[in-house]
């Protein structure tokens, strides 16, 4: 309990982290706004584009935020040697990584849930006049891409936590993170062989995390919603392993 | 204008609010160590940062051997400087660290070798430097100061992190520098450490120069005229009182008397019959002199706050 | 001024290259690049269903790689003639996933043609009606002119005379327009002239369920009928042969293509079509590009590097040690942005060039076809690859000098730089995608682009397909402007800034 509550201090007291809080509500917000202001129905049969997918765009843009705020909670105190401090004061490492998860879960989750609501909100202004429905969030469907956008980005927080806790190095699990959500999916497009394809898909954190906020052709997923968020849940929760077996197994 | 020569005149500058630089000035000579002293804060590492050229002065002019150092083409050849023994990139050999330092300038590599065996670093040069003690990153630092063979050198707290092995190889270090005349800046927040090290001594509070006189001068100024006495006599204080002295109690049976001279106070003592075990004349320390020199710093302030 | 620079240069390289952690990341970069290459992640049929299956294109009389289907009546000519014709209709068939329907595709083509021989790839010139796009007169491929934009029924005459060949089009057969005269070399003395119809691939864009490829194709067919044949010079035959060349490969829907005659009137029906080989929804294979799409992992790891190389001293202090050592910052910058820009471009250059040696293979080997590029395309992508590596690691190095922050620069850079891609090539429609490749400074992986983007090729040159909106030196300029204003304000901070 004295973790999570020194851990907290740390983390309100330290400047950069409301800066990132404000910048994860900022661009998830306004790169759903500019997409769902932009929007367009190419297709000859009608819209075949996602409207929750369009309007919730921009948790793709916010979560390299949220993987720089979970890398630098605690690969920082690496960098700075802070890291033998924060063991000092609470030499039970597995409970100072559990605070620190706990901590960063709950800034994410309010910091996300405002930029996906800012995004909805937007999405719901804008999208109309661009030929989309998007339905009302006590659409079952519509409330799971909202809050299973805001579990991604919780998830992809840990992500975060979890590579910076096995690299050290919080530049290098940032780029890892960000290598695994961004350039996982362009190597994918290249791969023509379909079943191959198909396999990458489902295992990708973001492809198939962002299953999550599909309303429309689920028959068409690779993974159903929940089971693709489970993917990534997949990856944040065994990076964060990994990095907890080396924490306790590692010299600080 | 000799090489070997650190000159600062009227340095000003403010981080916001707070005065940080107050007409910093004074001048390092050749062949001698001088201790740059002040308590933490009082702008030591500012001063030097504006003397490398790291800070800017928002006024007054910093010049190695009659030169802003901005202006060298190969500065660590004109001054070494040691700020940070920490500023290193850990997962570099010590080697490494000095021979990019060395490619820099343009310094053969042979110095790098030279160096280390200089600072007794020879055995573990080719360890990464993220494992060393703050000692042995004192001493790297000192090697990366001399790569150049530079007339002058400016040493931020040396002896910070030394053990006390270090701290006697460290002074006897610099008194060699200085006596093959170079001129040599040393700061630290403890008078104690430039007792046995220093010839000169620049005295600095809250951003200015206090004293500037020479070791010798200082502990002159600072002695008064101040006895130490051992008696567990009373009567001690009227008995000189009497006579025109001032006896102050130091301990159960030492006294500290001013305003007489050793031999009026045995005199004395032994006409009233007092008994006393020793009557020394005081034997000041630099500490001491710092103390009361920034004493009257802080007093001469205080009125004004924070001006 | 210039000795400091050397000297500061080889210190930087110094710096670089005692970092353990730094020469490993450079070293997952170039095994990222040659690793992904390399993967046999593709697979297709190209010969590996026994002799005869290879995917051999036709090669163009100008050496190019072409498509050429189209169903032929025709017979030969010798010397010079002309032959007229009206297209009285001209309809379609679109396959799709739910089967056939109508429908024409914008470049169905009906019309006159005289080619060299029924040979793929053999010489021709032709006056067509097409789908959408009017009247054109069309030769050796990439040869393209437009006529008249009009729709059936229409008069076309086709008229040779030694090595040239004029095309007409009339709306009533008596008052003609010249169209265009076209020099085709490769035509024999006795040439087989007729009527041909084709229809390429039906293509659109479709926003999939997120897929990457939001693309829909399907074959299609055009079939026309012609009449009012009308003929002049040496005709040495007296039947009309139909003849399919080419076209979509067996078991398609529309296998079954002929012609009919009934009196005056020729009905044909075809399928495929003449002009360059494209890759992509509407054409065959892949383009040697796609086999460089680990440069975008190569580059997640240069960012890291090019970002940590000054931070890193930032975080220690370091940088003071360095400017100590070098009191002109600018220098400083210039120097470690040689160093890190340097050894990223030789990263880039020996691992794309190990790709286009052997990444070839490796998918043909698979069953892939790979579009063959020209020697200067492979080039300008080995080089371009290098530029773009070097490129980003500098922009790292300029934005973590200006940020002081290797976690901030680190994420900002690879946002700027894969996002942009990221977005373009899944969800974003076609418009916004081609404005986001333009600006940002994604907009530089257009350096290795090898396909050609045709007019009269209708295909979805969409950045997902690896057709970019700018041309490839422009392209790489945008990364260039990015990188060039960000180390401005870097160094000009790093000036004005106390240490």
């Amino acid at each position: 309990m004295n973790a999570l509550r020194s851990e907290w201090t740390k983390l309100s007291t330290s400047p950069g982290t409301i800066w990132m809080l404000l910048g994860i509500v900022a661009l998830t917000a306004g790169l759903s706004a500019a997409s769902a202001a932009t929007a367009g129905c190419p297709a000859v049969d009608g819209c075949a584009v996602d409207p929750a997918r369009t309007g919730l765009i921009g948790v793709q843009l916010g979560q390299a935020v949220v993987v720089v705020l979970g890398a630098l909670l605690l690969g920082g105190e690496y960098g700075t040697g802070m890291i033998a401090v924060s063991l000092a004061a609470t030499p039970r490492r597995t409970s100072l990584l559990l605070a620190k998860a706990a901590n960063l879960t709950a800034l994410v989750a309010v910091s996300g849930a405002l930029g996906v609501l800012g995004s909805y909100w937007f999405s719901r202004l804008l999208l109309p006049g661009r030929g989309y429905h998007l339905g009302a969030l006590t659409e079952p469907m519509m409330l799971r891409a909202v809050g299973g956008s805001v579990l991604y980005l919780v998830l992809v927080s840990l992500l975060g936590l979890g590579l910076a806790a096995t690299v050290r190095e919080p530049a290098a699990a940032i780029g890892i993170a960000l290598g695994l959500l961004y350039v996982f999916p362009i190597v994918t497009s290249v791969v023509s062989a379909k079943h191959w394809k198909r396999h990458l898909e489902q295992i990708q954190p973001m492809g198939a995390g962002l299953n999550i906020q599909a309303t429309v052709n689920l028959h068409g997923l690779v993974l159903s919603p929940w089971a693709g968020l489970g993917v990534l849940a997949a990856w944040a929760f065994g990076a964060l392993i990994v990095g907890w077996l080396l924490l306790i197994g590692r010299d600080a | 204008m000799s090489e070997a020569t650190i000159e600062v005149t009227g340095l000003r500058k403010r981080y916001g609010a707070a005065v940080a630089l107050d007409g910093m000035t004074f001048t390092v000579r050749p062949g001698q160590v001088t201790g740059f002293v002040g308590p933490n804060g009082a702008g030591k590492s500012t001063t030097m940062r504006v003397i490398l050229g790291l800070d800017a002065a928002d006024e007054g002019r910093a010049l190695v051997g009659g030169r802003p150092y901005r202006a060298l083409r190969r500065p660590l050849t004109r001054l070494g400087s040691l700020l940070d023994a920490g500023a290193l990139q850990p997962s570099r050999t010590a080697r490494n660290h000095l021979l990019w330092l060395a490619h820099s300038q343009g310094i053969p590599v042979r110095r790098v070798d030279e160096t280390l065996e200089q600072v007794g670093l020879t055995g573990v040069a080719r360890r990464r430097a993220g494992g060393y003690s703050l000692g042995m990153r004192q001493r790297l630092g000192i090697a990366a100061a001399l790569l150049g063979e530079p007339p002058a050198l400016m040493l931020d707290e040396p002896f910070n992190g030394m053990d006390p092995e270090g701290i006697v190889w460290m002074r006897g270090f610099l008194r060699s520098l200085a006596a093959e005349g170079r001129a040599v800046l040393v700061s630290s927040h403890l008078m104690g450490e430039m007792q046995d090290t220093a010839d000169h001594v620049v005295v600095v509070g809250r951003g200015r120069v206090i004293a500037d006189a020479g070791v010798a001068q200082l502990l002159a100024g600072a002695a008064g005229d101040r006895i130490t006495l051992r008696t567990d006599a009373i009567a001690v204080a009227d008995v000189l009182q009497a006579e025109g002295g001032v006896a102050t109690r130091t301990g159960p049976d030492t006294w500290s008397v001013t305003g007489l001279p050793p031999q009026r106070v045995i005199a004395a003592l032994g006409a009233h019959g007092v008994p006393f075990s020793e009557v020394a004349a005081h034997r000041p320390s630099l500490e001491e002199a710092y103390l009361e020199l920034t004493h009257n710093a802080v007093d001469y302030r205080a009125p004004g706050g924070a001006r | 001024m210039i000795a400091e620079f050397g000297r500061q240069v080889r210190a930087e390289w110094t710096k670089l290259r005692t970092v353990p952690g730094w020469v490993f990341a450079l070293l997952v970069a170039a095994v990222a690049v040659i690793g992904l290459g390399l993967a046999p992640g593709m697979s297709g049929s190209c010969g590996t269903r026994g002799p005869g299956s290879e995917c051999k294109p036709p090669i163009g009389p100008g050496g190019e790689m072409v498509s050429d289907g189209l169903y032929l009546v025709a017979q030969p000519l010798a010397g010079d003639g002309s032959i007229t014709v009206r297209v009285a209709t001209l309809t379609g068939a679109i396959a799709g996933e739910h089967g056939k329907r109508p429908g024409l595709v914008p470049w169905a083509k009906a019309g006159l043609i005289m080619k060299a021989s029924t040979t793929p790839g053999s010489a021709y010139a032709a006056v067509m009606l097409t789908g959408s796009h009017g009247v054109r007169m069309q030769s050796d491929f990439t040869g393209d002119i437009a006529g008249p934009s009009d729709s059936p029924p229409r008069w076309l005459r086709l008229t040779r005379n030694g090595d040239r060949v004029t095309g007409a089009s009339s709306a009533d057969g008596t008052t003609w327009i010249t169209i265009g005269t076209v020099r085709v070399a490769g035509l024999p003395s006795t040439a087989q002239a007729g009527l041909f119809v084709a229809s390429p691939d039906y293509t659109a864009t479709a926003g999939g369920p997120f897929g990457l490829s939001g693309v829909e194709s399907g074959p299609a067919q055009a079939t026309a009928t012609f009449d009012h044949l009308a003929r002049q010079g040496q005709w040495t035959a007296s039947e009309w042969t139909g003849t399919r060349i080419g076209g979509p490969g067996n078991g398609g829907p529309f296998e079954h293509q002929d012609y009919q005659r009934s009196g005056d009137t020729f009905t044909v029906s075809g399928s495929g079509d003449i002009a360059p080989l494209v890759t992509g929804a509407a054409g065959l294979g892949v383009s040697i590009t796609q086999t460089l799409v680990g440069t975008f992992l190569g580059l997640v790891a240069i960012v890291v590097v090019g970002a940590l190389f000054v931070t890193g001293e930032y975080r220690r202090g370091l940088i003071r040690t360095t400017i100590a050592a070098r009191p002109r910052r600018g220098l400083v910058l210039a120097a470690k942005a040689t160093v890190v820009g340097a050894v990223s471009f030789v990263v880039g250059v020996v691992a794309s060039a190990v790709v286009l040696a052997f990444g070839v293979g490796v998918l043909r080997s698979h069953g892939v076809y790979v579009l063959p590029a020209g020697t200067g395309i492979e080039l300008r992508l080995v080089v371009g690859t290098g530029l773009l590596l070097a490129l980003s690691a500098i922009l790292a190095l300029a934005v973590g000098a200006i940020l002081r922050r290797s976690s901030a620069a680190v994420a900002g850079v690879i946002v700027l730089v894969t996002l942009p891609y990221l977005l373009a090539v899944s969800v974003l429609p076609l418009g916004a995608a081609q404005w986001v490749l333009r600006f940002s400074p994604a907009a530089a992986f257009a350096i290795q682009q090898s396909a050609t983007q045709w007019a009269q090729v209708d295909n979805v040159y969409a950045p997902a397909e690896g057709y970019f909106p700018l041309p490839p030196a422009a392209g790489l300029g945008v990364l260039v402007a990015w990188t060039a204003g960000a180390l401005a304000l870097a160094t000009v901070l790093l000036r004005r800034r106390d240490a």
